[in-house]
């Protein structure tokens, strides 16, 4: 008898031991897949720079005097010079990890620096500087040098010749400010919908509402809302919320804001079961003693209840942030794909989730700046875990 | 002899089908203190409830009888109940401050009742806390969480809560049974001081407390009222049996 009720004691805990260390070594590898793969590209260039590059086309005038500036000390091997334009290139890499030629150096006297702007000859910012790249040059009667034959070759190319017809160079793109922007936005825009709606409506349920067939349709109606899949309430924003936008705000197409009404739907009923939750867990012997004072139902509610399930409250919100960031599918539809850098509530754009999904659309998918993006939202959503931990502590100090 | 403050006549309370006061006829004097004892289930929480309308709060509850505040019957439609628990404060079995700072606390009721202005505030708070004698204790840490005072203090809070409305009736539901002695000896010392001003209702355990701190004795059982009178009377020469067999311990 004790045999056995040893052997099955210790069946069950190995099962219990396994199970756990399978759940947290998963965990762990993606976390460390996406650490891994994410940190070569993170950079705050990353987060703070535009995804499409201003491209320039440069013509240049028949050259009198070339440069006279011979290769400056701090520039290596692997920095490519020429004399005579007085630039340097080297091979480096995009902020997506692509292949690109980089200024390294422009001299003082290179002719470069007096090319004409082939599209808008009175654009200030035309002129070529150092961490721009080199597209192409298209040269006279040879062919042109384009990127992916490498800086060794576009500088072979350009000290044998006196002129070339166009020099095409860009500033360096692939930036995911757009994006970050784009959340950001949704985020808020949701919030501001979503969280008043929903505790509004858990404080109905719970503190209001007389406890009846109906409300409890009604709560199992909304319970059953938080399994629906959100591609489903992607469709509904397109069909309902893009429309309505469209027509009542200077939108054309899929937007931010559909998007966050999208989104606050989506989140509806999870703000409303979390709060309720909170809301229940607020010790009745609370509403006695305010009802007791002479307080009616309402300031009870608002007086004391609801700052007791403030923590609880925070939570919900916790969970709603992760959602936005995390939602993808819905997005698609309601806000659209375009990777954009001018963002407006009422123009088209995409978060960081659609944008991972958009780069792993790509043909070839760019796995790289997905897993960093990846990364960049695993740190928003760890930040907003602590930052939210730190503000329930201080809550609690306060008030327990 | 002091006045009536409550009258209750033929009081029946019903919990769904189960019948939990039977026929209760009693009366609560100004500057007295009673005490309501029985055996647990006896129905007395539930009385005590019904001063305050308290039971309002609970499903399938059917109350007939008359319960009469100032010659007003407090179960008559349209009765202000708001106004009537503005003047009948209560104190609950566990310590229940609010999660607020100990000012705050204080202040919960007049705030409700729409005042602002600060100064008498203060004043309501200073005076409502030195009556429930914690004044001294806490006086330099109003503005802290009354979460952080002990059992014996959030209980004189409690009592300083309910003071701030300046009510003529306290009811207290047990408000020793989740303290120590000391802090059960300073609630005793407590509502002896404030029957001076206001009539106490106490619902007790311990036949000891009733018999130090009582005027008027009530005794419940299976939702009836037994026997009701003078505290001294009934502790030394009780009319019934069962309340000679409850208050000599021989069950209950």
């Amino acid at each position: 008898m004790s045999n056995k009720r040893k052997r099955y004691d210790f069946i069950m805990k190995t099962i219990t031991y396994v199970a756990s260390s399978v759940a947290i070594i998963i965990l762990f590898m993606i976390v460390f897949f996406v650490v891994r793969n994410g940190t070569n590209l993170l950079s705050f260039d990353l987060l703070t720079s535009d995804y499409h590059s201003h491209v320039y086309n440069g013509g240049i005038d028949p050259v009198t005097d070339f440069s006279q500036t011979s290769k400056p000390d701090h520039l290596t091997d692997e920095d490519y010079y020429s004399q005579k334009w007085g630039i340097a290139l080297s091979d480096g890499e995009g902020k997506q990890g692509e292949e690109r030629v980089i200024v390294s150096f422009v001299a003082e006297d290179s002719p470069l620096n007096h090319m004409v702007n082939r599209n808008d000859s009175n654009d200030e910012d035309f002129q070529i500087k150092e961490g721009y790249i080199i597209q192409m040059i298209k040269f006279e009667g040879r062919q042109s040098a384009l990127e992916i034959y490498g800086a060794q070759y576009m500088i072979n190319s350009l000290e044998e010749v006196d002129t070339f017809r166009e020099l095409v160079f860009a500033e360096v793109g692939g930036g995911i400010r757009g994006s970050l922007l784009t959340t950001l936005y949704t985020i808020g825009l949701t919030l501001i919908v979503a969280l008043p709606v929903g505790i509004f409506t858990a404080i109905y349920f719970n503190e209001f509402a007389n406890k009846n067939k109906f409300t409890q349709f009604m709560r199992t109606l909304i319970d059953t809302l938080t399994g629906v899949p959100s591609i489903i309430f992607g469709l509904m924003g397109l069909a309902v919320f893009v429309p309505l936008t469209v027509r009542y705000t200077p939108a054309t197409s899929g937007n931010i804001l559909s998007g966050s009404l999208t989104l606050a739907v989506i989140l509806l009923p999870v703000i409303i079961k979390s709060t309720e939750e909170s809301l229940k867990v607020v010790p009745d012997d609370f509403r006695q003693a305010s009802l007791a004072l002479g307080a009616n139902h309402t300031q009870t509610t608002f007086k004391v209840v609801l700052p007791s399930a403030l923590p609880g409250i925070l939570t919900a919100t916790l969970l709603s942030i992760g959602r936005i960031i995390g939602e993808s599918a819905a997005l698609i539809f309601a806000v659209g794909t375009a990777i954009k850098d001018d963002i407006s509530i009422f123009g088209k754009s995409t978060t960081l989730s659609v944008h991972i999904w958009s780069l792993l659309t790509d043909e070839p998918a760019n796995i790289p700046l997905a897993t960093t993006i990846a990364l960049i939202i695993l740190m928003v959503v760890l930040g907003l875990n602590l930052l939210v931990k730190l503000l329930s502590i201080k809550f609690m100090k306060k008030f327990s | 002899m002091s006045q009536d403050v409550f009258k209750i006549q033929g009081l029946n309370l019903w919990y769904d089908d189960f019948q939990a006061l039977k026929g209760i006829d009693m009366f609560i004097k100004q500057n007295e203190v009673t005490a309501l004892i029985g055996p647990s289930g006896c129905g007395k929480s539930t009385f005590l409830r019904c001063l305050n309308r308290m039971n309002d709060l609970i499903d399938d509850v059917k109350i007939d009888g008359q319960v009469v505040y100032h010659n007003q019957h407090i179960y008559q439609k349209n009765y202000d109940v708001i106004n009537l628990r503005t003047k009948v404060g209560m104190v609950f079995q566990k310590p229940n401050p609010f999660p607020m700072s100990i000012y705050d606390n204080v202040a919960y009721g007049p705030r409700c009742q729409g005042l602002k202005n600060k100064e008498q505030l203060n004043e309501i708070v200073e005076s409502s806390l030195k009556k429930a004698a914690l004044w001294k204790e806490v006086k330099d840490r109003l503005k802290e969480s009354a979460m952080e005072l002990s059992g014996g203090q959030q209980q004189r809070l409690c009592i300083a809560r309910a003071i701030a409305m300046e009510p003529e009736v306290i009811l207290m539901d047990e408000p020793t049974s989740a303290l120590d002695p000391i802090a059960t000896l300073k609630i005793e010392e407590l509502i002896n001081d404030l029957k001076e001003n206001y009539a106490i209702v106490i619902v007790t355990h311990s036949m000891q407390q009733a018999a130090r701190i009582s005027d008027k004795t009530a005794f419940f059982l299976m939702g009836e009222l037994i026997e009701f009178g003078d505290t001294d009377f009934i502790f030394s020469t009780p009319k019934h049996e069962q309340t000679e067999n409850y208050i000599t311990g021989r069950f209950g």
